[in-house]
């Protein structure tokens, strides 16, 4: 970041905390501690997730807004652990706690205890069921959906469609591939006839498409969840098969693939993903409702979607090898909130 | 001794049958693309899977669960290293293989020094592998230099070069444990180490050099998988846990140690990506592929078993 990218930031901070003390309802925040408890940060998506909301927080804390911004992360991945870590948190006196939960069902009574102690719980995109807790989510399954809806505007003849699932088990697996499903319904002229779960990770999805490439027909598309279309297109290329329109999900190296093909041959494609700055909108969920905002219990987070339009200057503000991203303001944070009331 | 009392036949006649029954889908259309994918793929498996049947040769309670770790580790640096540039293939090899041995012999301290179970030592030094790895690049993807990514997903006389490295580890693999006395050391060692030592085998230096063979295995393994697959990412090592330990186990040998076996190795290297391949093609779900893989196996390693008692 350049210095005067940080000044810029910083400006904006100090405006948005003179505009968050302005509005004359709220209450003043900058004796305030909040924790962000993570369950998981083993891939690029969740680095990023923790990069941004580092950037926020220490932007945050420096301006006074609040007095603590914390980031704790389970090493385990285990909702056990992460349990025994929000304990910790109530007994440190947090007066907030942003959670990625390791599991919708299994840390409610952890983030009831939190409640009960007057601490404030927002979860986002692993997001926790117990009804005290605020919960921004992203409709998964609509992002299922849109990639056949966007497949057939691209594809109106239709044709045969690959599925690359996440991680067996996990929900958002089973949203998007709900949404996935939907869509086909939608458009008959589509027919799934293969489905591998890919692990959200690219060299698992080169793996499992190159298995079952053989058995397949001619595909005409392939349907994903993000952090597995360079894989697919390493595997079709592998077997010398023609590539299909894979819709991408955001990765750095889907996005610079995708550049080199329209460059080379004209390939077009959508790519969306949740970004992983959406901590940084929990983190300004949370001042806002430790300001007294009155804030609805489950917000929507927009997708990050990239077209063909915005590639290039998506890829310029990608890092090589990250996921592209954008930073939720506490403006933007104040829209999210406005438009869930 | 006949065809069918030898240990490895099981592990290659299951993936025969698998790659079979594949085809049978197909009416035989896409043979040589199958046969290719999974000897790719099976090679990455194969590496692993004989640095763990060295250890597992050992003998009980000899296990490294650092491999995945140090697979992204070895990668990680490898590739950070490279940054990408061109003629760096043989620096990024090298630092592989180095951090490979230093994982190795981390471990080997660990157990040695500190007389720590193996798999309590090797699991606790992989939370260390995992931690350097997340810390030196922040899940960053950095793309290999372009040659050696054609090397590593390149072909020479129609087999996959990853597959001509990891025949090549085989043959030496099982030269040392058939044809030198290390491998007869580590034999010995592994059916009664306190025979061995009696009997004047010089049982430490043989774990420790098992211990970082493994790890350099390990680190030749991630290197190569990065190089095929783009870029090391922090989860590429996951799934080469429990197919590390699986392939040696199909491949019949001997989980009590004392008793390796290099061709099985293969063949379930091969397998175990041939029977994902036949699952998804068929269409079968998550849970029914997760459940007929584990019987699968269960039933190879029954099989193999009995052969042998009865041998």
């Amino acid at each position: 970041m350049t210095i005067s990218k940080m000044l810029l930031g910083a400006a904006g901070l100090a405006m948005a905390a003179g505009l968050a003390q302005a509005g004359s309802h709220l209450a003043d925040t900058s004796g305030k501690r909040i924790a962000l408890s993570n369950n998981y940060a083993g891939n690029s998506w969740r680095q990023a997730m923790l990069e941004t909301y580092q950037g926020t927080a220490s932007e945050a804390v420096s301006a006074g807004i609040v007095a603590a911004a914390d980031a704790y992360t389970t090493s385990e991945n285990q909702a056990t652990e992460q349990a025994a870590q929000i304990q910790n948190m109530i007994l440190q006196g947090y007066d907030a706690i942003i959670l990625n939960a390791a599991s919708p069902t299994a840390l409610n009574g952890a983030v009831k205890e939190a409640c009960d102690a007057g601490v404030t719980v927002v979860s986002f995109d692993g997001i926790v069921t117990e009804p005290c807790a605020w919960r921004i989510a992203v409709d998964f399954a609509a992002m299922g959906k849109e990639e056949v809806d966007y497949l057939a505007t691209r594809l109106p003849d239709g044709g045969k469609l690959l599925e690359i699932r996440g991680l067996a088990g996990v929900f958002v697996d089973d949203e998007i591939s709900k949404g996935i499903h939907e869509g086909v319904a939608e458009h008959s002229q589509f027919e799934i006839v293969g489905s591998v779960h890919g692990d959200w990770a690219q060299d698992v999805a080169q793996k499992a498409v190159a298995g079952i490439l053989p058995s397949l027909p001619d595909i005409v598309g392939v349907v994903t969840q993000g952090g597995d279309g360079y894989g697919a297109a390493q595997a079709f290329k592998a077997a010398g098969r023609p590539t299909p329109l894979i819709v991408l999900g955001n990765r750095q190296d889907e996005l610079k693939w995708w550049a080199e093909q329209r460059d080379a041959n004209g390939y077009e494609t959508l790519s969306l993903s949740i970004a992983p700055g959406v901590a940084s909108l929990a983190f300004w969920v949370a001042q806002q409702i430790l300001a007294g905002e009155e804030v609805p219990k489950d917000l929507t987070v927009p997708f990050l979607k990239i077209t063909q339009d915005t590639l290039d200057a998506s890829l310029a503000s990608t890092p090589e090898g990250s996921v592209a991203n954008v930073t939720y303001t506490l403006e933007d944070a104040q829209k999210v909130i406005a438009e869930a009331k | 001794m006949t065809l069918l009392a030898k240990p490895w036949i099981w592990s290659w006649l299951a993936a025969a049958i698998a790659f079979g029954l594949t085809l049978a889908l197909t009416s035989g259309r896409g043979a040589g693309e199958l046969a290719y994918a999974a000897l790719s793929f099976g090679a990455f498996a194969a590496i692993v899977g004989m640095g763990q049947m060295l250890v597992i040769t050992l003998g009980p309670g000899n296990v490294d669960l650092s491999i995945p770790a140090t697979m992204t580790l070895t990668a990680t640096l490898a590739l950070k290293v490279m940054s990408s540039d061109p003629g760096t293939a043989l620096l990024g090899l090298a630092v592989a293989l180095a951090v490979g041995l230093g994982a190795g012999m981390a471990n080997f301290a660990l157990i040695f020094l500190l007389r720590l179970p193996p798999i309590i030592a090797t699991l606790a030094a992989s939370l260390v592998y995992q931690s350097l790895a997340i810390w030196s690049n922040r899940g960053l993807r950095i793309k290999p230099p372009e040659g050696l990514a054609d090397f590593s997903t390149g072909r020479f006389l129609a087999l996959p070069n990853v597959a001509w490295v990891a025949l090549a580890l085989a043959v030496v693999v099982w030269v040392v444990l058939e044809r030198t006395v290390w491998g007869r050391w580590l034999l010995a060692a592994g059916q009664n180490m306190r025979a061995a030592r009696l009997a004047g085998v010089p049982v430490e230096m043989v774990r420790a050099a098992t211990y970082l063979a493994v790890s350099v295995f390990a680190g030749l393994a991630g290197y190569l998988l990065a190089s095929f697959s783009g870029g090391a990412a922090l989860n590429m090592g996951a799934e080469y846990l429990l197919m590390s330990i699986a392939v040696v186990v199909i491949g019949g040998t001997s989980i009590a140690g004392g008793a390796s076996n290099v061709p099985g190795i293969w063949g379930a290297a091969l397998f175990m990506f041939l029977v994902v391949s036949m699952l998804n093609s068929y269409g079968a779900g998550a849970g029914v592929r997760s459940v007929l893989t584990g019987t699968i196996i269960i039933a190879i390693v029954i099989a193999a078993s009995t052969r042998r008692v009865r041998a």
